[in-house]
């Protein structure tokens, strides 16, 4: 029979699971400005290309906001087109700036794409940032016209996003997972009046992320109910005093209490208005 | 590369801001005469826009002009913006391009 003492971590070596390499896991944080083969895809604004400064490697990326570049999304509308044999060219202007684009056309369904697309149409320009002779230009794979212009207006809250994203990650030197950061923002459908979306933007700038899995905002929600003078309360606290003493809308309370109480963090006392912090916890 | 002429996002109240310079906005059409168009901008305030509009106007529509005084703008190019719009998104967008984010606009 083994005694305990015969147990131990070169047992299990040459395979399996390795108790004392908790560190494995954490290998795949990248830093900043790593350059990665499958970039995803950034939205920008013309600007921001014309300020893109060019990457020392080889590969000859763009560096926009400390993150390596090379596919980006613009959107605007379609000046000079100019339609040849092996390419059409156009510039796209979207109220920043104007850039060269240049659709290469190698089958028919590439140039009926850019067929329909007049001078003037407003378009969704995905391309590759490239440097020729000096100048920056964007080689586009897709060309698509603009049919729900709210997708306009997502474009450039997408840049701003994304600029906050990198812009944070450059100052604290890589302790967020800045790429599914920017993932997240990519897969935002273009939604009308979309609440959930746009005052997330505006009111979270200065609520962090806590590393422990509850985010800021919930946490002010619980430490709120857990306070002694609080906790003794039977008929506990009226979700309209959590609103008025944290200064939040109603939308972010309910949202901050549902997911507290789906942690067993609070419950609903006297009645869907009324929460305690469960105690013990 | 042309960074010139970039066209600051305005709504009716960040208009005089932008007075002799081009803007872009989108309003919501209220009445539409020859010559100009009046119409609500995304803040809500009335604006007039001179040009000659396209035919049909939807009930969205961006101008791109040169702002003439807080309430009036002379467009070059108009786009329908359709009739359906969200018009509250687009105007803490101007706010934000005109503020904290301006640099990555203008």
């Amino acid at each position: 029979m083994f005694s305990s003492s015969q147990i131990d971590a070169s047992v299990f070596s040459g395979g399996g699971f390795m108790p004392s390499q908790p560190s494995q896991l954490a290998n795949s944080t990248p830093s900043p400005a790593r350059s990665r083969d499958t970039q995803g895809l950034i939205s920008v604004t013309v600007k921001q290309i014309s300020e893109a400064s060019q990457s020392g490697d080889e590969k000859s990326n763009f560096v926009i906001d400390g993150v390596d570049v090379t596919n980006v999304k613009v959107v605007g509308t379609v000046f000079n087109k100019n339609v040849r044999s092996s390419d059409i060219r156009f510039h796209l202007d979207d109220g920043t700036g104007r850039v060269e684009c240049i659709r290469w056309v190698t089958e028919n369904l590439d140039t009926r794409e850019m067929d329909a697309l007049e001078d003037g149409t407003y378009v969704r320009v995905n391309g590759h940032l490239q440097s020729f002779q000096g100048k920056k230009q964007l080689s586009a794979f897709s060309v698509r016209p603009v049919t729900n212009f709210d997708e306009v207006t997502c474009h450039f809250i997408e840049c701003i996003h994304q600029h906050l994203q990198h812009s944070k990650v450059q100052s604290q030197g890589g302790g967020l997972s800045q790429p599914q950061m920017a993932d997240s923002s990519l897969n935002t459908p273009v939604r009308g009046a979309s609440n959930g979306y746009q005052p997330a933007l505006m009111n979270d700038l200065s609520i962090q992320y806590s590393a422990d899995g509850l985010k800021g905002f919930d946490k002010l929600v619980l430490n709120y109910l857990q306070q002694p003078s609080n906790i003794g309360r039977e008929m506990g606290v009226h979700v309209d005093e959590l609103s008025q003493q944290l200064k939040a809308p109603m939308e972010k309370i309910k949202d901050a209490i549902e997911f507290l109480e789906k942690e067993g963090l609070v419950y609903s006392s006297i009645d869907d208005y009324h929460y305690k912090a469960v105690e013990g916890c | 590369m042309d960074t010139s002429s970039p066209a600051a996002f305005v709504n009716g109240g960040l208009l005089r801001m932008h007075v002799g310079r081009k803007v872009r906005a989108v309003i919501q059409v209220t009445r539409s005469d020859v010559g100009s168009v009046m119409g609500k901008s995304t803040d809500n305030r009335q604006l007039v826009v001179k040009g000659t509009p396209p035919v049909p106007l939807t009930s969205y529509v961006e101008v791109i002009g040169v702002a003439e005084n807080d309430n009036s703008i002379q467009a070059e190019i108009w786009t329908n913006f359709g009739d359906t719009f969200d018009a509250s998104s687009y105007d803490q967008l101007c706010q934000l391009a005109n503020g904290e984010f301006k640099h990555l606009f203008l």
